[in-house]
């Protein structure tokens, strides 16, 4: 049975405790800061932050969400990685480090901006569900250190059911009324999911985040067509022999210039 | 920013060097020129910038020294796994050619004609995987996850037009050190170049508003870096002004004109290093643009 998180931007208060315990577990560097406006802090994912509380104010409302790898099903990452570096291990998506070459494709790729390209290590590096402690029959480290149960960890399936759960509650007792689960089915369904009070994009979040390959064919034939009929023409229409008045062969002189 | 100007000077060489390829067979195929004295420029020039292409972008890596991992997968789904390879396909077509027009010349002159048909095959064989590797160096950013590359499919459309309008320039400039190809020649290729300028802007028009119509997440704010943001001015001036419409002007202007005459050549000439300038700079704000 496939585990998963899920995270409850209800319950959150933005103590930033997740973010503490995935720094010590993982022996995550600290990373100098600098006012942005916010007060989010560290002001970006990166190699050495692999979990961070995003903050989005309004009038009268404060949100608060924890952002971290998704583990996608089909995942972007793994799918443009040209090493084969990025693997599904279950249900966890894990970047080798002894095998990525630091190209940085999967930075560019996340349609959620997670991994990030260690400058030292030279690798990239994100989220690996706390593999270390789940396979021992311990939850995630930012999941244990949460205070108000934000962030819970379990069998994807009854967190699902908990989510939609604790949708029908936010709407009808808490007036919420654009509560949402977020992650059951897209991209395959995600093994991060959101009790969201917002629509998605309140949260930063794609309403339908896309696979970054699933515009492959469409790409490549944009760029073989435009070369090999349109930017073809005007060769053709120039140098064909019909209209070629004086670039026979035997003029072929040089210039005097 | 995990793609920097290694990245943009690659894109920017790789297209340049497949962009003349691909100008030059097509210029001859079409001519029926059977010298190979374009073909011969474009490889002699675009060899040396897809190597110094390559070595830019292992240089780039967090791991240099595990290139070689690249050449352990071939996985068309990832648009640089497949291209990895294109691109090594071409560099050593190229230089099999070089080799053997070499070879014609000296080792193998008794069977000089058998080695020109095979030349003339490698040349088609190259011709596919010039417009491959021109296409890749839009679809490596096209798919991915940044909105400004990957919002609409204008993209790869661009790059190729920008690639072979360079490759183009480049043919227009070197020949120009050699003077081995006749001013009737290099007039043509300045005609030919304005029509794929007037292309790219074409393309570059409809990209823009389908980024400002797409309505795809982020699309907007994206488009909004380079039009009015923080990359406007190298994107007007640099990609709009200097890449399309000065060398646009200049070659309009001085169409069918004698390159005899010494204002027409300085045109075609100042013309062709706009077009190259340019098309690094759509490189580097594209790349950089993307990721801000």
């Amino acid at each position: 049975m496939p585990k998963a998180r899920l995270i409850d931007t209800s319950k959150c208060t933005a103590c930033r405790g997740c973010q503490i315990a995935c720094k010590q577990w993982n022996n995550l560097k600290a990373e100098e800061t600098k006012q942005t406006g916010t007060y989010e802090n560290p002001p970006k994912m990166s190699a050495q932050t692999w979990i961070k509380v995003e903050f989005k104010e309004r009038p009268g409302e404060w949100l608060f969400r924890a952002h971290t790898c998704m583990h996608c099903t089909e995942a972007s990452c793994e799918k443009v990685c040209p090493t084969g570096a990025i693997s599904h291990q279950g249900e966890i998506v894990v970047i080798d480090q002894e095998w990525c070459i630091g190209c940085g494709y999967c930075v560019q790729a996340c349609p959620f901006h997670v991994p990030g390209k260690d400058e030292e290590e030279g690798t990239a590096r994100k989220c690996r569900l706390c593999m270390d402690r789940i396979t021992n029959g311990y939850e995630t480290a930012c999941a244990k250190t949460c205070p108000t149960g934000a962030i819970q960890f379990g069998e994807r399936s009854t967190l699902i059911a908990a989510g939609k759960q604790r949708v029908q509650t936010l709407k009808s007792d808490y007036g919420y009324p654009n509560a949402n689960l977020y992650g059951e089915d897209v991209l395959g369904g995600l093994h991060t999911l959101y009790v969201l009070t917002d629509e998605p994009s309140v949260y930063n979040l794609p309403e339908e985040p896309q696979l970054a390959v699933s515009n492959n064919v469409a790409q490549w034939v944009s760029g073989i067509i435009t070369a090999g009929v349109v930017a073809a023409l005007p060769f053709w229409l120039l140098f064909r022999r019909k209209n070629q008045i004086g670039i026979e062969e035997e003029s072929e002189v040089g210039g005097t210039r | 920013m995990a793609w920097s100007w290694a990245i943009y000077l690659y894109l920017w060489m790789a297209g340049m060097a497949g962009g003349a390829f691909f100008a030059a067979f097509l210029a001859e195929r079409f001519a029926g020129l059977n010298n190979n004295k374009l073909l011969k420029l474009s490889t002699y020039f675009g060899v040396p910038l897809a190597i110094i292409g390559v070595i830019l972008l292992i240089v780039e890596l967090g791991q240099p020294l595990r290139f070689w991992h690249l050449f352990t997968e071939f996985d068309a789904a990832s648009p640089m796994s497949l291209g990895t390879w294109i691109l090594l396909v071409w560099i050593v077509i190229a230089v099999v050619m070089v080799i053997l027009w070499w070879a014609q010349n000296n080792i193998l002159k008794g069977m000089s004609g058998t080695v020109g048909s095979l030349i003339k095959l490698l040349g088609w064989i190259e011709l596919i995987f010039s417009v491959l590797v021109i296409a890749y160096t839009g679809v490596l950013l096209a798919v991915s996850g940044q909105p400004l590359w990957a919002s609409t499919a204008f993209l790869p459309a661009l790059f190729v037009a920008s690639a072979v309008s360079t490759g183009v320039a480049l043919l227009i400039l070197t020949s120009s050190i050699g003077r081995s190809i006749p001013n009737r020649i290099i007039g043509r290729l300045a005609e030919a170049d304005a029509i794929v300028i007037g292309i790219e802007l074409l393309v570059l028009i409809g990209y823009v508003i389908w980024m400002a119509i797409s309505g795809m997440m982020g699309a907007g704010d994206a488009l909004s870096v380079l039009i009015s943001g923080t990359l406007a001015v190298p994107f007007w001036l640099g990609v709009v002004l200097v890449a399309v419409l000065i060398p646009l002007g200049l070659e309009i202007t001085n169409w069918g004109k004698d390159l005899e005459r010494k204002g027409v050549w300085r045109a075609i000439m100042a013309s062709s290093a706009c077009v190259i300038l340019g098309g690094l700079v759509l490189r580097a704000v594209m790349v950089v643009g993307g990721q801000l």
